[in-house]
């Protein structure tokens, strides 16, 4: 008979005593565990690398793992923690060249640089980077169990009360929200869904004949998640930055200034001072994160913009202002949008909703290897026999914490050592990560087809951000596009072909009349200007 | 000084969107899908292919209206920057050449010897051996990297070259030395 903690223990020793790489004096080591580092110190290079990000490395490791791991349930752990290591990895990476340098390695870490850097040109940079990594720690190890708590009831909760149209009107209700919340435009996430569920329905269907395939052999089958993905993502991206790199190449490039990292330790006064800044923000982060598609850059300013409501209120007059150096502004930003990373695998665990790039790479692997399907049937608690997707998501919770552990322990010291990495130029990086991309993604799927459907979503992608449209409803409606059919189409069959059957049920109208005024109350509000 | 391709991007981009909307639902959608919204199975009611589509339709045509009517007069619409375009129209040129001269640069290379040897090799044969199987990759994959950069920088730049043999050297060290069953671009097409 297996009990809840049968599961949990299950899912601990999946991490730890899965295929045995080494010992160290008669202790194995795990695949999984060096996985979860590697993807932990890799991580934290390319956050540390402005124009790099965690989706860019997600993208180009995937194919490589899934070739070295193979296609088998025992690759689900060592691939998902390789890309959960880069995930934490990324989100403190961003804060050093954001206080070095003043540029941030991830968008996120722009508000870092407010009091980063002014920190850093008072020669406290070490100090202002032990504060971000103590920040960015506990917000995200606070996260994470908020999301082991929440990711099963939450689960349990929908597998309980909704059936087939509730969890249809579910659907639209997430689509509706991340094209409202995502990118300040209600209009253009409309837009960006939209654009992600066209493009899931061409080559598909129950028909014989594929759909908007115009009879061509290319579209009949489908548009595959990789091209789609990467194209939109990562190349889009990237064009976008090699475009701003080219207007201002003119420009002498900004010396990069010599910073004295200084040896200043964060002593157990100034934990006990910045701790009401990270709770706070680590519980804002927290429930932002938890809201399909609102990105960390949002609960960083709202981080920021409370801490220094209560720093302004109590602050003595010989303490640095806000955006002046203060090192709880740093504490209030960095605990904040990483304390996003951890509670955006929530709607994505519980209820397969990706909300954010992370968790859209994630599904990827799930998909590319099988096996696991991330959503509310993963947390069947059988008793009768294993369910070994239970497993694995018990096992991605302890590789969170493998994460965490690592990151509170040899996090910091890496951390301060990747200020070079600031240094490397753009207009040389970015061509390299547009043809690493492509490499990997015609390694996965050996069609040149892929090469061309990739490069024409990365123009779908520069022309999005070109006018301002967000990608990310694009690429989480393309996700759910056929999910959210089949499910309708289940559903409209099981009530017996009700035509109002998402209406007629009180929780699924419930779900509609709400998707429809979060709509109609974003498309009130002012736009936000790019 | 940026040089705005249209006065007013919300207004377009909605009203682009809402014509493809359009186009869509009483063009494309009707034209290229068997079944309509709902069908009958054997004397039951069931959704057609044509439903799914047409709610995609109906988020871009509801959400091009919106841009056009509520956004149409932001003070901050976004700015199209005319020469940036040009920039990454010709970085796609680039990329697309890259990748057509990596796909053909391969069995070129073989009929050449081919006809100054006499041999009678193919490169279908000789996808997986090197140097043969590196030599699409590396020479389309050092124009797509070193011509992007050129572009990018304004000028050629032996430094441009360097890194992108560099570049090429890893990636074939990343993916194909370890590896038996993963071909780089082309191979897997030939």
């Amino acid at each position: 008979m297996m009990g809840t903690l049968d599961y949990i223990w299950l899912g601990v020793l999946a991490v730890f005593q899965g295929p045995e790489l080494f010992s160290i004096f008669g202790l194995p080591i795990s695949i999984t565990l060096l996985m979860i580092l590697c993807g932990f110190l890799l991580g934290i290079v390319v956050g540390a690398t402005p124009g790099l990000a965690g989706p860019v490395a997600m993208a180009i490791s995937l194919p490589i793992l899934i070739s070295v791991f193979g296609y088998t349930p025992d690759a689900l752990l060592p691939v998902m923690g390789f890309l959960i290591g880069i995930m934490k990895g990324a989100t403190i990476g961003g804060a050093v060249p954001a206080i070095l340098f003043n540029t941030p390695g991830t968008p996120d870490a722009y508000m870092t640089t407010l009091d980063g850097y002014p920190m850093a040109q008072k020669g406290h940079a070490k100090k202002a980077l032990r504060v971000a990594h103590f920040a960015s720690v506990s917000g995200d190890t606070f996260s994470d169990v908020v999301l082991v708590i929440c990711a099963p009831f939450l689960a349990l909760l929908v597998e309980q009360y909704l059936d087939l149209p509730e969890k249809t009107a579910l659907l639209i209700l997430s689509l509706s929200f991340i094209a409202a919340a995502v990118g300040g435009s209600a209009a253009k996430g409309l837009i960006s869904t939209g654009l992600g569920l066209l493009v899931a329905f061409i080559g598909t269907g129950a028909d014989f004949y594929p759909r908007l395939s115009m009879g061509t052999e290319a579209l009949s089958q489908g548009i595959t998640l990789g091209p789609a993905i990467l194209g939109v993502l990562i190349i889009g991206a990237v064009f976008h930055e090699l475009a701003g790199q080219w207007r201002h190449r003119d420009v002498a490039s900004r010396p990069v200034p010599q910073i004295e990292i200084g040896s200043d330790r964060l002593s157990l006064g100034d934990i006990r001072k910045l701790m009401p800044y990270i709770g706070r923000s680590a519980i804002v982060g927290t429930m932002v994160g938890a809201l399909p598609g609102i990105g960390s850059t949002l609960a960083a300013t709202i981080g920021y913009t409370m801490g220094q409501r209560r720093h302004e209120k109590r602050a003595k007059l010989d303490e640095p202002a806000f955006g002046e150096g203060a090192m709880e502004g740093i504490a209030a930003t960095e605990a904040a949008n990483s304390s996003v990373s951890g509670a955006n695998l929530i709607p994505v665990l519980s209820l397969g909703i990706p909300g954010n790039t992370a968790a859209v790479f994630l599904i990827l692997a799930a998909d590319s290897i099988g096996g696991f399907n991330p959503g509310p049937s993963v947390f069947k608690f059988t008793t009768d026999a294993v369910n070994p997707e239970l497993v694995i998501a018990f096992g991605l919770f302890t590789a969170m914490f493998v994460a965490n552990f690592l990151n509170w322990t040899i996090g910091g010291l890496f951390m301060r050592s990747m200020g070079v990495m600031a240094r490397v130029p753009k207009q040389l990086l970015l061509p390299v990560v547009l043809l690493l991309t492509l490499t990997a993604i015609y390694v996965q799927e050996t069609r040149l087809e892929v090469i061309w459907f990739t490069l024409a979503f990365g123009l779908l992608g520069y022309g999005m951000r070109l006018l301002a449209i967000s990608p990310l409803p694009f690429v989480i409606a393309f996700i759910l596009g056929g999910k959210l059919e089949a499910t309708a189409r289940q559903a409209f069959d099981a009530t017996g072909s009700d035509p109002f059957f998402l209406l007629n049920n009180p929780i699924a109208a419930a779900f509609m009349v709400l998707s429809v005024a979060i709509i109609f109350l974003a498309s009130r509000k002012k736009p936000e200007s790019k | 000084m940026k040089k705005p391709l249209f006065q007013n991007t919300n207004v377009m981009t909605g009203l682009f969107f809402t014509a493809l909307a359009l186009l869509l639902l009483f063009v494309w959608i009707p034209l290229d899908s068997d079944t309509g919204l709902i069908e009958k199975v054997r004397r039951q009611v069931a959704i057609g292919d044509a439903l799914a589509p047409t709610v995609a339709a109906l988020f871009l045509l509801i959400g091009g209206g919106l841009l056009m009517l509520l956004e149409g007069k932001s003070d901050t619409p976004p700015a199209i920057d005319a020469a940036s375009v040009k920039f990454v129209a010709r970085i796609f040129a680039m990329l697309v050449l890259s990748f057509v001269l990596m796909r053909y640069a391969g069995p070129l290379a073989v009929q050449v010897v081919n006809a100054i040897q006499g041999n009678d090799l193919e490169y279908r044969l000789l996808r997986d051996t090197a140097p043969w199987k590196w030599l699409g990759y590396v020479l389309g994959g050092t124009l797509a990297i070193c011509g992007t950069i050129s572009l990018t920088e304004g000028r050629f730049s032996l430094r441009a070259l360097v890194v992108a043999l560099l570049a090429i050297a890893a990636m074939i060290a990343i993916f194909d030395l370890p590896f038996d069953d993963l071909l780089l671009p082309p191979n897997g097409d030939l």
